[in-house]
């Protein structure tokens, strides 16, 4: 898909305007320069694009030995790996389920709580990583509040066979095999990974681990063919499946009752598409996605076999799309795409298959006024079967102020439909003693509980609250970038996004056993804002620095409202005297650090082959959970400490090239958190082989 | 010049009326006094690890006088002698369909000691139905906010239950733990359903504190 566009003429247009001013473009500055395509549909050079555009290159991920999508991710400035049911990506402050994955342009789906758990895809494979900050839904539609990661995976160039094997800490192994395949017009490339650990564990104590043992695999196959200078046809598939221990503890300390079981998701996609061009002024796609994730888990109780615990969940999407984009003069041109979406899930927590649709549209107009200039508008316009039609637009600029100076502004919409669980759930727990479901079903489920004179009170008529909205952002984002030296670049980039409509739950009744009954609203409003800083600078042929830099301050606005209006207040553990919370004691949203901040420095001889790297990545003091009883963050106990984390790497390559030993250590610092952070391990070590044929 | 003779007139006659009334104020205040109640046993259960459900309750409600500040035993329950009862998170009132007192409560939001008088407009809730009390036993509706992650209870800070009591006193009062020793970190191993608390009772009828 990465090479879709590639012959579209406006890559060429963009290059030429931009070697205009940099007339003696150094090698090294190129290499800082990309071409990326998922801020715009379009292929572009990062250096043009008027919005915040990170680009991580495959010899960067070579050189860290990064082996999954969550240690590259982590390793970003402004960019935070939080843990709920899953590792998934802070992107400006805003939660995992509102920044959009994409592999080759296509949406991942699979999601648990919002959360797209991201050790899910391998790296071996992967061509480059691109994220785009700042609102998205202009292209993409749901889901693209924050930003969009697009992972760019490797198109065959030549015929070549690449094998690893990567052993470390936990007993983690990692067995890679690549290869590609190129006759003139057709080519064709296969991907499979193993990837498998036995875990460990912070509490020995009890029964389980920590961290289950579990193995995985990725089977990635891509194929193409040119029927002419017009016709390209192409076809991509892609298989996870992944099975993991479940030993757990449902018993307590005196009375102990363990389960045991086995955990199973599988993640599937294939995507055809064909590309066309049909003249100059024309080029353009068609596709059809289609998506499946299942998981299943099941458990026993070890003292006499009886189930535990058994539930299946089951999603498909599927999504004709089609892209054109007409290139009507060398200052204008637009592309079109509509498309469809076709989603389903059925799951032990549902009551039966539900599916929902969406139809949408959208344009982008970019016009190059002036040889200083580049404005990008657009919007889309989603119509969805359930909660309605939503429209984003977007525009933003970029003006080269200087030959070393470019100043970029950009504003725009993003949206995030309400999901399947948020509809459609209708999940009693009756061990913790509540039930949540959907706004679809709330209405219905309450009426029938009523009917059997189960209802103790209704605290929310549901008719009342209506059908769900999809959750909505406006953001602003504000730098420019500086290249002081033809070695040197600076990146600054103002944020702020307001979110309304954040949906969460409420109790709408409460069942005459005293049980409480959850169902979802519109509810919060929320802002991020803070600034964010990237620098890169190479210090010689073979040294290059960087260091990034992000401020985060976020805040819930009605619990601000509520401050200001002094109605929350707070009790001390010891003493027990309450006070009222000022405004200085807010620490705003739970899991945000205000600081984060990262440091690396990158050594490469490619005469004598080899490399080595050290990275030093902060993560600031965050809010983990209130302790106090007043729902916000506000005391240092419910702060988790920031923490450092050293990983360093270093490889050498022998016989010209064909076989690369490398060696590292991830988290050098052995920092640990098992409370607050139980998904951080200690000290990895590790070391792997890597051998290519061509 | 009417109207001022008017005012001078009223202004006279309404003067021992306010020297009265503040005479008032002044007695009360010395004579209320705030009282701490440590670790008052609420139905204290085990959990059966099996069922999750509780065992060796006996499912009664502690029934507490403020006026006498003690335990009032359960057969005396259908009198007007005890205030509020305590049984796990949920709180009765001797007041309401169900109840044989005068009492009833609403939950204002607010530093206990910030509140001095109880507002002629308040509007004083009463036990209709076991499911429907004057203090609801829900997480954030009432005195508690349960947290679905720990597990834990904890009370609201700055909510304070204004009362009336089963005589038609009034009094006001702020819960502060709900676990064994009113522990600073209370964790799922704390000995729950026990109430640390503070309350003022107001003998002479008034609203004031």
């Amino acid at each position: 898909m990465k090479s879709t566009l590639t012959v579209c003429l406006i890559k060429l247009l963009i290059i030429s305007q931009m070697q205009a001013f940099s007339q003696n473009d150094s090698l090294k500055m190129r290499e800082l320069d990309e071409l990326v395509i998922t801020a715009t549909r379009t292929e572009k050079m990062v250096s043009v694009l008027p919005m915040p555009v990170t680009v991580i290159s495959q010899k960067q991920m070579q050189q860290m030995g990064s082996l999954r999508l969550n240690e590259v991710l982590q390793e970003q400035t402004g960019l935070a790996i939080v843990t709920n049911h899953g590792q998934g990506l802070q992107v400006q402050g805003f939660n995992p389920e509102y920044t959009l994955i994409l592999i080759d342009g296509e949406p991942l789906i699979g999601r648990t709580a919002g959360t797209l758990e991201l050790s899910r895809i391998a790296v071996g494979n992967i061509k480059q990583i691109e994220i785009v900050k700042g609102p998205s839904s202009s292209l993409y539609g749901s889901e693209a509040l924050a930003g969009v990661v697009n992972i760019i995976t490797e198109n065959p160039t030549a015929n070549r066979a690449a094998f690893s094997a990567r052993y470390g800490s936990n007993r983690t192994l990692d067995l890679t095999s690549n290869l590609q395949w190129k006759k003139e017009r057709t080519s064709a490339s296969l991907f499979l990974n193993r990837y498998s650990t036995a875990g460990y564990d912070f509490s020995p104590e009890t029964f389980g681990q920590t961290i289950e043992p579990f193995h995985n695999y990725t089977l990635q196959g891509k194929a193409e063919h040119r029927f002419s200078d017009v016709w390209r046809l192409s076809l991509s598939a892609r298989y996870f499946t992944e099975n993991q221990d479940r030993n757990f503890e449902t018993g307590t300390a005196q009375l102990s009752n363990p389960a045991s079981g086995k955990g199973r998701i599988q993640d599937m996609n294939v995507n055809p598409v064909l590309n066309f061009k049909a003249s100059g002024k024309f080029c353009g796609r068609v596709s059809l996605y289609h998506s499946k994730y299942r998981t299943d888990a099941s458990s026993r109780y070890l003292s006499n076999g009886s189930l535990f615990d058994e539930s299946f969940f089951n999603q498909t999407f599927l999504r004709p799309e089609t892209q054109l984009i007409w290139l009507f003069s060398p200052k204008h041109n637009t592309t079109f795409g509509s498309g469809m979406v076709q989603e389903s899930v059925e799951a032990t927590r549902y009551t039966q298959r539900q599916q929902s649709h969406t139809v949408y549209a959208f344009a982008q107009h970019e016009w190059l006024p002036a040889e200083k200039w580049h404005i990008i508008t657009g919007g889309r316009f989603d119509s969805h079967s359930v909660y309605g039609s939503q429209f984003s637009p977007k525009i933003s600029a970029q003006y080269q102020l200087t030959p070393k100076i470019a100043l970029r502004a950009s504003g725009g919409v993003g949206f995030k439909a309400p999901d399947f669980r948020q509809l459609y759930l209708n999940f009693i727990n009756n061990a913790a003693g509540y039930s949540v479901f959907g706004t679809e079903e709330v209405v219905r489920l309450i009426q029938e509980l009523q009917v059997q004179g189960q209802i103790g009170e209704v605290l929310f008529n549901p008719d009342a609250a209506g059908s769900l909205r999809a959750e909505r952002s406006l953001s602003w984002n504000f730098g420019g970038k500086w290249k002081p030296t033809e070695r040197t670049l600076f990146n600054v980039n103002f944020f702020r996004n307001d979110i309304q409509d954040l949906i969460e739950s409420q109790v709408f009744a409460r069942r005459t056993n005293g049980q409480n009954i959850f169902s979802y609203r519109n509810l919060s409003r929320v802002f991020t804002q803070g600034v964010e800083i990237d620098g890169t600078h190479q210090l010689s042929d073979k040294i290059s620095l960087s260091a990034g830099y992000q401020l985060l301050l976020t805040g819930d606005k009605s619990a601000i409202e509520r401050i200001n209006n002094g109605e929350i207040f707070r009790r001390d553990p010891v003493t027990l005297i309450t006070t009222r919370l000022s405004r200085s004691d807010y620490g705003g949203l739970f899991g945000r650090s205000r600081h984060m901040a990262n440091a690396k420095i990158f050594y490469e001889n490619k005469a004598k082959g080899w490399t080595a790297n050290l990275r030093a990545i902060y993560r600031g003091s965050y809010g983990l959970g209130d302790r106090n009883g007043n729902l916000v963050l506000d005391d240092p106990s419910e702060y988790v400490n920031g923490f450092v984390t050293l990983n360093a790497a270093a490889s050498k390559t022998f016989f010209g090239g064909k076989l690369r030993l490398q060696v590292g250590a991830d988290n050098l610092l052995n920092f640990t958190d098992p409370t607050a952070i139980p998904n951080m391990p200690g000290c990895l070590l590790w070391t792997s082989l890597h051998f290519q044929i061509r | 010049m009417k109207n001022f003779a008017v005012l001078l007139a009223s202004a006279v006659l309404l003067l021992p009326a306010l020297t009265s009334c503040k005479d008032d104020n002044v007695s009360p205040v010395q004579t209320v006094v705030t009282e701490t109640v440590r670790d008052l046993a609420a139905d204290p259960v085990r959990i059966d690890p099996a069922t999750g459900r509780p065992l060796g309750g006996t499912n009664r409600f502690t029934l507490y006088s403020l006026r006498e500040n003690r335990i009032v035993a359960n057969s005396d329950s259908a009198t007007n002698k005890w205030d509020i009862g305590f049984r796990g998170t949920m709180l009765i009132v001797n007041g309401g369909a169900i109840r044989s007192g005068q009492g009833g409560a609403y939950i204002s939001t607010g530093l206990f000691d910030e509140l001095k008088e109880i507002p002629a407009t308040a509007e004083f809730r009463t036990d209709q139905s076991p499911t429907s009390l004057a203090i609801p036993n829900a997480s954030g509706q009432g005195w508690y906010n349960y947290n679905t992650q720990t597990h834990l209870i904890t009370p609201i800070p700055g909510r304070v239950i204004v009362l009336r009591t089963g005589d038609g006193k009034f009094a006001k009062m702020e819960i502060l733990s709900y676990y064994r020793g009113a522990p600073a970190t209370p964790t799922q191993t704390s000995e729950a359903r026990y109430y640390t608390f503070r309350f003022s009772f107001q003998p002479d009828g008034s609203r004031r504190f």
